[in-house]
């Protein structure tokens, strides 16, 4: 009612008029949303969009495109959903560039969360300008009316949620992702060139670094998203938007293998490059064996995290500090699971517990 | 979910996407961080951090887009606000700005102050109260503070009210410490 002309009015508008008391309280609240209109008022910006817009494409960092986008989950409405993409996008590339070894049969079977800020994680994806990408596998992507199709293209069961809240909507969309290969090829030459435009010096490349190779193996996966997906007619507002109120992800644990280097070489170089914070450093370091552990980044802004127990293996809540949803994530016979959704956290985690 | 629709959506792309989006919102994620920061260099430096971020991980077709960028625009500046550092070069490049100032030096050096102290007690309030000021105050409506916070649509009213008081709270404490 207080910033809302049409909201004064009907019965709430004549009950503030013969109540003392609630008009004393609206009065205040009224006094106190003028008064920080007044306190937040500001010189308007000017901006010049066109400027501004090449400006951005100039930059370096925008140059720079993610080496690895898990399409799964792109669909996703949500922030929340959007962060969980991000995450297992990041889970794959993190645990591929720590877990290194000769001929490394890669295979995590536990989770940690490691905080990580957007310049980390920008930081990260600037490891397509030390080398070449390929996809050897591109992940076919395909979206499902029915459980049994989308097993069908994934090669695995999906998930049953067996409690599922009466606030979610027991429209399921299902989604499926066939495997996806991708080989990176560390260049010296090109990360000289990159180190140099950034005005950085490179770190020394370790011998045998040049033309080694990682090999990163993600899904087959299954996606629920829970929640009606109809698209809004053109021109509506973003408030009509149906949103999913739940998205649980059954994926392959993702796998890597690599030439030439070491565990220690590929980890000593990724964490030397520039961008990478002292925190994530230390907290990569800290991390036990990086061959049995899936590091899950935590964008430090957003997400808080703690551990908990599911189905009987140590998994990873997240709590979005913002309010926009919660999740949890855990790796059980070499599957990884994700619930999330604008749902509680406790909910999340009964949600995990209960998944058949 | 209209597949067919999808479909023709990603053929579209996404750099021609980005650029709509980009148009579409740059000018709003400008105001919301100047909302913040009280400073519209800086405000447009947070934005483009913010369109950098969103270009690296997300597609512009996404229809979250705008929430995600509205919700970033007031994280990020408010992260800016919060950092000891940049508050200080801040004031000091506020109290030079105060200096070269002609009209009613007195007057504007009260203003100044008070929009210095508001800026400090704008980052001492809660991560989503202060986000939700800032994204009202810039002009956004009560859906679009809804879906950027990931809250109800009603509790938005709510939650203005309280952090409004709370501002004004932490106003008076700074000004009578």
């Amino acid at each position: 009612m207080v910033d809302d002309p049409d909201a004064r009015a009907g019965e709430d508008a004549a009950h503030l008029e013969g109540c003392s008391e609630c008009r004393g309280r609206f009065e205040g609240i009224s006094d106190d949303a003028r008064a920080v209109a007044t306190l937040l008022a500001v010189h308007d910006a000017h901006v010049d969009v066109a400027g501004a817009f090449d400006r951005m494409l100039a930059a370096p960092a925008a140059q720079r495109r993610p080496i690895f986008r898990l399409p799964l989950i792109r669909p996703g409405r949500r922030p929340v959903v959007l962060a969980f993409a991000a995450v297992l996008a990041g889970v794959a590339l993190i645990a591929a560039v720590v877990a290194g070894d000769l001929t490394l049969n890669f295979a995590p079977n536990t989770v940690t969360p490691v905080p990580v800020t957007v310049a980390d994680m920008q930081a990260l994806s600037q490891l397509s300008n030390y080398g070449d990408i390929t996809w050897t596998k591109q992940p076919q992507l395909q979206a499902a009316t029915s459980a049994s199709d989308a097993e069908a293209l994934a090669g695995m069961t999906a998930p049953v949620v067996s409690n599922l809240p009466s606030s979610v909507s027991k429209n399921i969309t299902y989604g499926a992702m066939t495997q996806a290969e991708a080989v990176f090829t560390f260049s010296a030459e090109k990360a000289r060139a990159a180190a140099t435009t950034q005005g950085k010096t490179l770190p020394a490349l370790p011998a045998g670094m040049d033309g080694a190779t990682l090999t990163i193996k993600v899904g087959p996966a299954i996606g629920e998203i829970y929640g009606d997906l109809q698209k809004p007619a053109a021109g509506s507002d973003i408030s009509q938007l149906t949103l999913p109120q739940l998205v649980v992800v059954k994926s392959s644990a993702p796998s890597a293998t690599s030439t030439q280097v070491t565990v220690r070489q590929i980890e000593d170089y990724v964490l030397a490059q520039p961008g990478i914070t002292p925190e994530l450093k230390a907290a990569v370091q800290a991390i036990g064996d990086p061959s049995t552990t899936l590091l899950i980044p935590i964008p430090v802004a957003y997400t808080t995290s703690k551990d908990v127990t599911v189905q009987g293996v140590k998994g990873v809540a997240l709590g979005d500090n913002t309010g926009v949803g919660a999740g949890v994530i855990w790796v059980k016979n070499g599957v990884v699971y994700a619930v999330a959704g604008s749902i509680k956290v406790d909910e999340a985690i009964a949600i995990a517990n209960n998944l058949k | 979910m209209n597949l067919g629709t999808r479909r023709m959506s990603t053929v579209r792309s996404d750099d021609e996407a980005f650029e709509d989006l980009f148009t579409a919102e740059y000018a709003r994620v400008v105001r919301i961080a100047n909302r913040v920061l009280a400073d519209p260099h800086e405000a447009e430096d947070v934005a483009q951090e913010v369109f950098i971020d969103f270009h690296r991980l997300h597609s512009a077709t996404a229809q979250y887009a705008p929430a995600w960028l509205h919700r970033a625009a007031a994280h990020t500046s408010l992260n800016r606000l919060r950092g000891a550092r940049r508050r200080q070069k801040r004031e000091v490049a506020q109290a030079l700005e105060e200096g070269e100032r002609t009209l009613d030096p007195q007057k504007q050096v009260e203003v100044d102050e008070d929009r210095r102290q508001v800026r400090v007690a704008l980052g001492r309030l809660a991560p989503k109260p202060a986000a939700a000021l800032a994204m009202r105050a810039s002009g956004l409506s009560y859906a679009e503070v809804a879906q950027a916070l990931g809250v109800g649509i009603g509790q938005v009213g709510t939650l203005l009210r309280r952090a409004e008081a709370a501002l004004r709270k932490e106003v008076t404490r700074g000004t009578s410490n």
